[in-house]
């Protein structure tokens, strides 16, 4: 049916052949999600569309008006031109070595906290979450200063270790709340219970019992870390903006010129669908697990 | 054994919260020092940075720009929120059905996801620039228009709302969407099968039935969705600074953009960090009923 | 190793210090491969100008001459303009510093950095350049000097004549563009076209090239013989008949004659795409790297498009906007001697024709501009002429880049913004703009 969920079965039919089951007052219904949903499709996915097209696009069809919607002739060229004038495929990799160690850091540590947050009562456990949850509330720009300085007395501007302490930091809290959220509801007490009492220490009963039955939902909220992390241009500005070990966010700002414009606009798109790809590709892999795994626990049981 | 416990709890917690420590409370309590002194980048080398009490709060809530910001930051987010909540429950739906290409679909959906706020902004800048917009273009084409819309220039406004403030929710829904899609439908996959069963046998319509057993089972992810997206909200930032700048006359202006303009702009951190003590109240304010429904679960 | 006012930092420094080893540790590889580069004397930062990899490829070829001439190492970073600002606001602050290095707006962020960071005064070296009144343009010289201190090299002018569309011209029957503000409205009239609807297809006339409301007031207040304050940089001096002319021209143009957008002052304005796609006629203050980056990005438009110097004001002036970029020294530079070697060796005639040549942008060396280099193409000309008329769009206060600041809020931008696209009272707002600007000036000069 239309809006529950079904379990995968031998035969999938496509979404119009489920329209035609339907009674009378659903078929209204149905016709207006549909058409609200094509709608939305066409919203979102209309930048997207703008950004791969102009991509292809010499920089004079680009200009002209009214604006071409299909590439006449489609070129590469954008895209040889990008990487001549900035050097891509390593500002990638700058990008996705930090935002995968942030995310692995950020997710062990929050992993291991909000574990105890969840399970356990503790003096002034009430005090650790409120405090981590304060800190998301004041916005990043008025952090700016006195994290820019802190990592500097730390000697860490300008390096990997440094932009991936910042962004460990700042995704803490939300990867705390989440988690703690998930082993409430997916890991039952009864677990690690029945752990402690095969003679497990507690340790033993997080590291052998709980993470592996919570791995999904871990693999949720590193995603959403790494996510956080790879889409930062402010923090990556500041503590990172320096030669070859510039994150792509960051390396996408050579095209700018003095003033704001931008240099070879149809370059400038290669670049950020460049910038785009390496997450979808993580996206489309975890995909499955990220769904299932923000509240899978409840149905577990 | 409690003793052993609270160690273990200890010791559990303690790297995130010394990095917490340093990261969020240090900055966040350095911030709101700066709100009650002069922090003014081009006296304190000469006159230091003198406790001035309230006044930084008296300066801005006297700015008559800073009001009508505040409530900008309000209803911005109320109706991001809302938009992103209405849609975000209908995509999740559609998603969650079974059926060919459902994987290609939500992929597609959640591509706005991987596009960083600056680039999305740069896009739909060009996307609904007056003169150059295609989406103009093609209204004309279609004879719906026959003058441009002003996507993001059009100063009209009906009492609180404004083109330019509409265009700019719009695109943060866009950028803010899938995250609640993906969040929605991981809900909607733990709602047990046998309450929509139930309601079948009674003959519940869709709509009955999204509204009498899906709505009220996703009620606990809602309240957590809506804290996050309206903190997410408030505290907002590139895409508004970026598209307008807060114009056409500070229509599209917020919290956020005011205290960066005021810091980086002016160097005036201390009205900045005054600003920043507003939307931590109001951040504040939100979370206090967020913990408190959290904090229900813990056994 | 900072000074700043207060520092808790210093309590969490140690409890995180033991942290970030482990994180240290798992990206010690790749941040020693940084670090082991061969050694480097001193560090020099730049903002690129023209073409990105032409730019690079200049500066590598500089530097290693100069290592052959002088045994220094000069290791140069190109640090992007989507970060420059804030990057040189933190340097003013104390944050990671260069020795020396490419900069702009001199006089913010000298007075932010207080004597502590940011550009430091070379005075007692300026007789290494012992011609440098004659070889150089007075212009750009005044944007190298605060408070009687030499601080650098001007290695670029931004100046802004006006750009205009010969096609447009000539098929309005227009011989030569406006050349004071009366055949502005003259000619806007002619060259501006609507559609059957109404909407407008090409404005005549657009009084800038960039959205930031204060920049493109001051050449036309400056032509109406206005100045922003006094020389000591004390006193605001806006509130004049100048001033109420000068916002009576830009609101006419855009609420009387219609011949101007009224939404020139918005971020989402793209000044050069109307440009360049036949939106706008006239640029009264064109953007200085226009011109060969048309040259360079845009051969369609060849032949349809000229400089020429700015347009005679009411009292017959014709003031451009200038701003210097100069090469300077930061404190805290591990080698001030070698830094204003590598100065010295740039500012050679040769060597900034070469730069140049390369970014596009006008040199305030005199040489240059008389060069071959600078003599190929008519629009150069008009832009050598244009220097002459250079007036300097920094001002000696701390507090100019925030009076003048493109966003809401600051001084000129609601000055400008109010009047000309809000249509608001002129004399209400010229006096409230006086008195904001001054209370900026009292702030800064410490009182």
């Amino acid at each position: 049916m239309m809006t529950i969920a079904v379990p995968d079965t031998a035969t999938r039919p496509g979404l119009w052949q489920r329209l035609t089951f339907s009674n009378k007052t659903d078929l209204f219904t149905r016709v207006l999600v549909v058409a609200i949903t094509v709608a939305l499709l066409f919203y979102i996915l209309l930048p997207v569309y703008w950004m791969l097209k102009s991509s292809f696009q010499p920089n004079q069809e680009i200009r002209v008006l009214p604006p071409i919607w299909f590439p006449g002739e489609p070129t590469v060229q954008p895209y040889t031109n990008a990487n001549r004038l900035i050097p891509m495929w390593r500002y990638v990799l700058n990008s996705l070595f930090v935002s995968v160690t942030a995310a692995g850091i950020s997710t062990i540590i929050a992993c291991s906290a909000a574990y105890v947050l969840a399970r356990f009562r503790f003096p002034g456990a009430t005090i650790i979450l409120g405090l981590i949850l304060l800190t998301n509330l004041i916005p990043a720009i008025t952090r700016v200063f006195p994290i820019y300085f802190f990592i500097q007395d730390l000697g860490l501007l300008n390096s990997y270790a440094g932009l991936i302490l910042a962004y460990v930091g700042f995704s803490l809290p939300f990867a705390v709340l989440m988690l703690r959220g998930y082993f409430v509801s997916a890991a039952p007490p009864e677990l690690e219970e029945a752990a402690l009492i095969d003679g497990c220490n507690y340790f033993d009963a997080f590291w052998r019992v709980i993470l592996p039955v919570c791995l999904p939902g871990i693999a949720a909220v590193a995603i959403f870390t790494f996510l956080n992390a790879w889409n930062d241009f402010l923090w990556a500005s500041l503590l990172l903006n320096q030669g070859e070990m510039k994150t792509i966010q960051v390396g996408i700002g050579d095209f700018a010129q003095e003033g704001g414009g931008v240099q070879y606009v149809n370059a400038f798109m290669a670049a950020c669908v460049v910038a785009t790809i390496p997450a979808l590709v993580v996206f489309v892999f975890v995909q499955r697990w990220l769904v299932g795994g923000l509240t899978a626990g409840s149905v577990k049981t | 054994m409690t003793r052993q416990k609270y160690l273990f709890c200890y010791l559990m917690v303690a790297p995130a919260m010394l990095i917490t420590a340093a990261l969020g409370i240090y900055p966040m309590l350095f911030s709101l020092w700066m709100s009650f002194v002069e922090y003014d980048l081009l006296r304190i080398n000469e006159f230091g940075t003198p406790f001035v009490g309230l006044d930084n709060y008296v300066e801005v809530f006297s700015d008559p720009r800073f009001v009508q910001t505040l409530f900008n930051t309000i209803i911005f987010t109320v109706l991001a929120v809302a938009a992103t909540l209405g849609f975000g429950l209908l995509l999740s739906q559609v998603l969650n059905i079974n059926y060919r290409g459902r994987t290609a679909l939500r992929m597609l959906v959640c591509v706005p996801w991987f596009v960083p706020p600056a680039v999305a902004s740069a896009i739909w800048m060009w996307l609904l620039n007056t003169d150059r917009s295609p989406i103009n273009f093609l209204l004309q084409d279609f004879g719906l228009i026959t003058s441009n819309v002003r996507w993001l220039t059009d100063s009209t406004t009906w009492g609180p709302f404004s083109i330019p403030m509409m265009s700019i929710v719009a695109v943060r829904v866009w950028n803010g969407l899938p995250f609640a899609v993906i969040f929605l439908l991981a809900a909607l996959q733990s709602i047990p099968r046998s309450l929509y069963e139930a309601a079948e046998v009674d003959g519940a319509s869709l709509m009955q039935k999204f509204w009498y057993v899906t709505l009220p089972m996703l009620r606990p992810v809602l309240a957590i969705l809506i804290t996050l997206l309206v903190i997410g909200g408030l505290g907002s930032f590139e895409i508004n600074y970026i598209m307008t700048g807060g114009g056409p006359q500070n229509l599209t202006n917020i919290m956020a953009v005011y205290s960066y303009q005021q810091a980086f702009s002016f160097y005036r951190f201390d009205l900045a960090s005054a600003a920043s003590g507003v939307i931590f109240l109001m951040t504040g304010f939100i979370s206090i009923f967020y913990l408190r429904s959290q904090l229900k679960g813990v056994a | 190793m900072t000074k700043r006012p207060i520092g808790p930092a210093g309590t969490n420094h140690k409890v995180l210090a033991r942290h970030t080893a482990t994180l240290a540790l798992a990206t010690a590889l790749t941040t020693t491969a940084a670090l082991s580069a061969y050694a480097q004397d001193i560090t020099f930062w730049t903002q690129p100008q023209g073409d990105l990899l032409a730019y690079q490829d200049l500066y590598d070829e500089l530097t290693s001459e100069f290592r052959e001439e002088s045994g220094i190492n000069v290791s140069v970073e190109v640090i992007n303009w989507s970060v420059a600002f804030n990057t040189w606001l933190t340097v003013a602050q104390g944050g990671a510093a260069p020795d020396c290095a490419d900069m702009y707006w001199l006089h913010s962020f000298s007075g932010i950095g207080a004597g502590q960071h940011g550009p430091m005064p070379i005075t007692e070296y300026r007789d290494r350049w012992p011609t440098l009144e004659e070889d150089f343009y007075e212009g750009a010289l005044v944007d190298v000097h605060r408070n009687g201190e030499f601080y650098g090299i001007p290695w670029r002018v931004d100046i802004r004549p006006m750009m205009y569309r010969t096609d447009f011209l000539e098929e309005a029957g227009i011989d030569a563009p406006p050349d004071n503000w009366d055949e502005i409205v003259e000619q806007g009239l002619a060259l501006t076209e609507r559609d059957a609807n109404g909407n407008v297809t090409r404005w005549g006339f657009a009084l800038g090239a960039n959205n930031n409301p204060g920049q493109t007031l001051m050449p036309y207040y400056w032509q109406a013989g206005g100045a922003m304050m006094s020389e000591d940089g004390r006193t605001a001096t806006i509130d004049n008949e100048a001033m109420r002319t000068t916002l009576k021209f830009m609101q006419d143009l855009v609420q009387v004659h219609k011949v101007t957008s009224p939404e020139i002052f918005e971020k989402s304005a793209d000044p050069l795409a109307d440009f360049t796609s036949g939106g706008v006629a006239v640029v009264g203050s064109t953007n200085n790297s226009w011109p060969s980056q048309f040259d360079r990005d845009y051969p369609e438009l060849e032949g349809t498009w000229a400089l020429d110097i700015n347009p005679a004001g009411p009292t017959g002036e014709r003031d451009s906007f200038s701003g210097a970029g100069y090469w300077g020294v930061l404190y805290g530079s591990s080698d001030v001697e070698a830094c204003i070697e590598w100065i010295q060796f740039l500012s050679e005639p040769e060597n900034m024709e070469r730069i140049s040549q390369v970014s596009g942008a006008a040199s305030p060396r005199r040489s240059v501009m008389t060069s071959e280099l600078w003599t190929q193409r008519p629009w150069q000309e008009v832009m050598a002429e244009t220097l002459n008329y250079g007036h300097t769009s920094q001002h000696p206060s701390a507090v100019w880049n925030a009076i003048a600041s493109p966003e809401p809020g600051a001084v000129l931008y609601d000055l400008v913004y109010n009047t000309v696209i809000g249509g608001a009272d002129i004399d209400a707002a010229v006096t409230e703009a006086q008195a904001r600007m001054q209370a900026e000036l009292d702030r800064a000069s410490g009182s």
